[in-house]
């Protein structure tokens, strides 16, 4: 019942007139973020960040909690109608959604698209706020090695889930860390890898380390391989505009690919560092596996859209739970919204649940307000969503460069932190070219000062006695399944090396 | 040779910048720490270190030495293809993918722009620093229509202004000398005092 009482409060607070332009604003920036070339979801939410630096705290999530929320919709209209996906996580829709479109079903697989998004959203959104208080009152009991397992769980699972090398994965993890030492050591007081330099005494801001990174290593990586300057894509006839929503039966008859995709979706997006594109990609493998039409996947079967659209959408519910229940950012997005929290002051985490229990329920209050706005939107305003892809490249990323400037300035009004945004997109940019992933960068950033006190917390606290981690019942059960999921990759390939040997000796032998 | 020598470049770059930061690691005052037996402020910076540095010593090792093409890949890898088409992984090793066209002259050119906007802006002011870039990078980014580059950047430079100065409350670099009192007449014209 409190819960109820919470939520209501929380869509009263949406309801005000302010909070409710901010909130559309946020479902159109979100989805124009998504379509425009040259932008993602997350670099969006970052570039939006500035703005809400001198406004109160409940309008600032809002408006980035409709951002990430619409931000994971419009790149289906445009991967569906063009083959153009403005995110990653729209890929799958290119498979099946464009397949559809060729054989002129454009329309029923917007339907299918927007009808997930709808159902997924939603699930998701009332699985977060049954089981947000829960996980935060269980972790209230929590010490600091019961903290540090949780973040190094958070560190592992973004190193684990990452595409390409576990290893570049883990360099870029211990640089992001690293980064996080640099000033004052908060528990000793001592200065660290400072080099005399006095900006750095106050320490390197995680957000300067993500919008370079993101922003202006983004933009690098597009110069390098040239803008387009054309228009992406040829609008085509007025009757692809149209969005054609599936009839209740039809709805029926894949419920159990719904239900497959949105509790992947929240599943996955629980897990610290996978967020939309890892839920859709898995919930999309999970189907073509196990789904009643699966072989059909990939050649234009609506179960492809619903499975891929769910799970995207049920992802952002279940990213916001590590984030508000534990402090632990669960995807790229909600990271900048915890920032949005610590440049106002509030640490994310169980605390927050009895000190500000109605910024809690507003973000949650928001989700639900930005599922049903943004499929509102999806719904009428395709066609000019579609009118975005003719923007040039070169003209969005000029404006992607400044918005980055202006947000690091902003933060600190020091000219040294375009400095240091400059050198991370020159990282960023490196990191690309080198196939090291950017995201456990970034993570360790916003991470390691949690990691580094709860684990010298726990370290002081218990004679320097490291065996207390895994002493612990709780603290022990999530380091063996971080250490699991950190080591299984790299059996999975020593395994899979060694039978490769194997069979090209086998020729030589015989 | 010279293949694998330029594969090991960024590791050993690394490793390089880990065993300068082990030596900066090393100069970290610990004599708060060292009275109760307690593990000081260094510890945590010099575990994150060695682990970067180690981490790098083995991919040079087991490129340059071992010539060991094995590399553990993230649970995610795979995932990324149509099931209807046939698979990026053959024999269990993802096939890479065709490297993209790339385009040097531009990205220097773009990073000077970049570098150049904020050596600059401290002295021109943000409106005209902004539309003078925004003008460079757009011809640069191969836009060709002078008078819609103009436009955008001029009224892109004072939309920007307006947004960040007038609602947003954000103090930007307003420059030195006459730059600066444009700026101020910029910002009167907008009622910014």
């Amino acid at each position: 019942m409190d819960v109820l009482l919470h939520l209501l409060g929380g869509l009263a607070t949406i309801a005000t007139p302010v909070n409710l332009a901010v909130m559309v604003i946020g479902l159109v920036l979100g989805m124009l973020v998504a379509v425009l070339p040259g932008l993602t979801l997350v670099m969006g939410v970052v570039l939006a960040l500035p703005f809400t630096y001198k406004m109160g705290v409940a309008p600032a999530l809002i408006l980035l909690t409709a951002m990430y929320v619409s931000g994971t919709y419009a790149g289906a209209i445009t991967a569906i109608l063009f083959r153009i996906p403005g995110e990653p996580m729209d890929v799958p829709l290119l498979w099946d959604g464009y397949a559809m479109t060729r054989r002129g079903e454009a329309a029923k697989a917007l339907g299918w698209s927007l009808a997930a998004a709808l159902i997924g959203g939603l699930a998701s959104a009332v699985v977060m706020v049954l089981l947000a208080e829960p996980v935060a009152h269980a972790a209230l009991k929590f010490s600091s090695p019961e903290f540090f397992s949780i973040v190094f769980f958070g560190l592992a699972s973004v190193v684990a889930l990452s595409g390409g090398s576990v290893v570049n994965a883990l360099i870029s993890l211990c640089l992001g860390l690293f980064l996080a030492t640099v000033g004052v050591d908060s528990i000793y007081g001592a200065e660290r890898f400072a080099f005399g330099v006095p900006f750095l005494l106050d320490g390197i801001e995680f957000l300067l380390v993500m919008v370079g990174a993101y922003g202006i290593g983004e933009v690098l990586t597009r110069l390098n391989t040239g803008f387009k300057s054309e228009a992406a894509a040829d609008a085509g006839s007025p009757s692809r505009f149209k969005t054609a929503l599936p009839r209740l039966a039809e709805i029926l008859s894949v419920k159990y690919t719904l239900l497959r995709g949105t509790l992947t979706g929240i599943i996955v997006g629980i897990v610290p560092g996978a967020g939309a594109t890892v839920s859709a990609f898995v919930a999309y493998g999970l189907e073509s596996q196990y789904g009643k039409n699966g072989k059909e996947l990939g050649k234009g079967a609506p179960e492809g859209i619903v499975v891929a659209k769910s799970a995207a959408t049920a992802s952002v519910g279940g990213a916001l739970v590590p984030l508000l229940a534990m402090g632990i950012p669960g995807s790229g997005a909600t990271a900048i919204i915890l920032a949005a929290f610590l440049l106002h002051g509030i640490q994310p985490g169980p605390q927050v649940f009895v000190s500000s229990p109605d910024l809690v329920y507003t973000v949650f209050a928001s989700v639900f307000v930005g599922v049903v706005g943004m499929c509102i939107l999806g719904y009428f305003a395709i066609k000019p969503l579609c009118k975005v892809l003719d923007a040039p490249e070169a003209v969005v990323s000029a404006f992607v460069v400044l918005f980055c400037f202006v947000g690091a300035f902003a933060a600190r009004n020091s000219l040294s932190d375009l400095y240091v945004i400059a050198a991370f997109g020159v990282i960023g940019f490196l990191f690309e070219k080198f196939k090291f992933p950017i995201a456990p960068l970034v993570l360790g950033t916003i991470l390691g000062p949690l990691a580094e006190s709860n684990f010298m917390t726990a370290m002081v606290s218990n004679d320097n006695d490291w065996t207390v981690f895994f002493t612990r019942p709780i603290s022990g059960a999530i380091l063996g399944v971080a250490l699991l999921g950190l080591f299984y990759p790299i059996v999975r390939a020593a395994l899979r090396h060694l039978r490769l040997r194997g069979r090209r000796s086998e020729p030589a032998h015989s | 040779m010279l293949e694998r020598l330029r594969a090991v470049l960024p590791h050993s770059l690394m490793l390089l910048v880990a065993i300068g930061l082990y030596l900066a690691a090393m100069r970290i005052d610990t004599a708060s720490a060292a009275v109760g037996g307690r593990i000081g402020p260094d510890f945590w910076p010099k575990v994150v270190i060695v682990f970067m540095g180690l981490l790098c010593v083995y991919e040079i090792v087991k490129r340059l030495v071992l010539h060991s093409s094995f590399t553990a890949r993230g649970l995610t890898e795979g995932l990324t293809h149509n099931p209807a088409e046939p698979s990026e992984i053959s024999d269990g090793v993802p096939v890479e993918a065709e490297p993209e066209r790339e385009y040097p002259a531009l990205l220097w050119s773009g990073a000077a722009l970049i570098v150049g906007y904020v050596l600059v802006v401290p002295w021109l002011g943000f409106f005209l620093t902004t539309a003078l870039f925004l003008a460079v990078f757009i011809r640069l980014g191969g836009f060709r229509r002078p008078l819609v580059t103009l436009a955008v950047s001029v009224i892109g430079a004072f939309a920007l202004v307006v947004i960040f100065m007038r609602v947003a409350y954000i103090s930007l670099p307003l420059g030195a000398g006459p730059f600066h009192d444009l700026s101020t007449a910029l910002l009167a014209l907008i009622g910014v005092r």
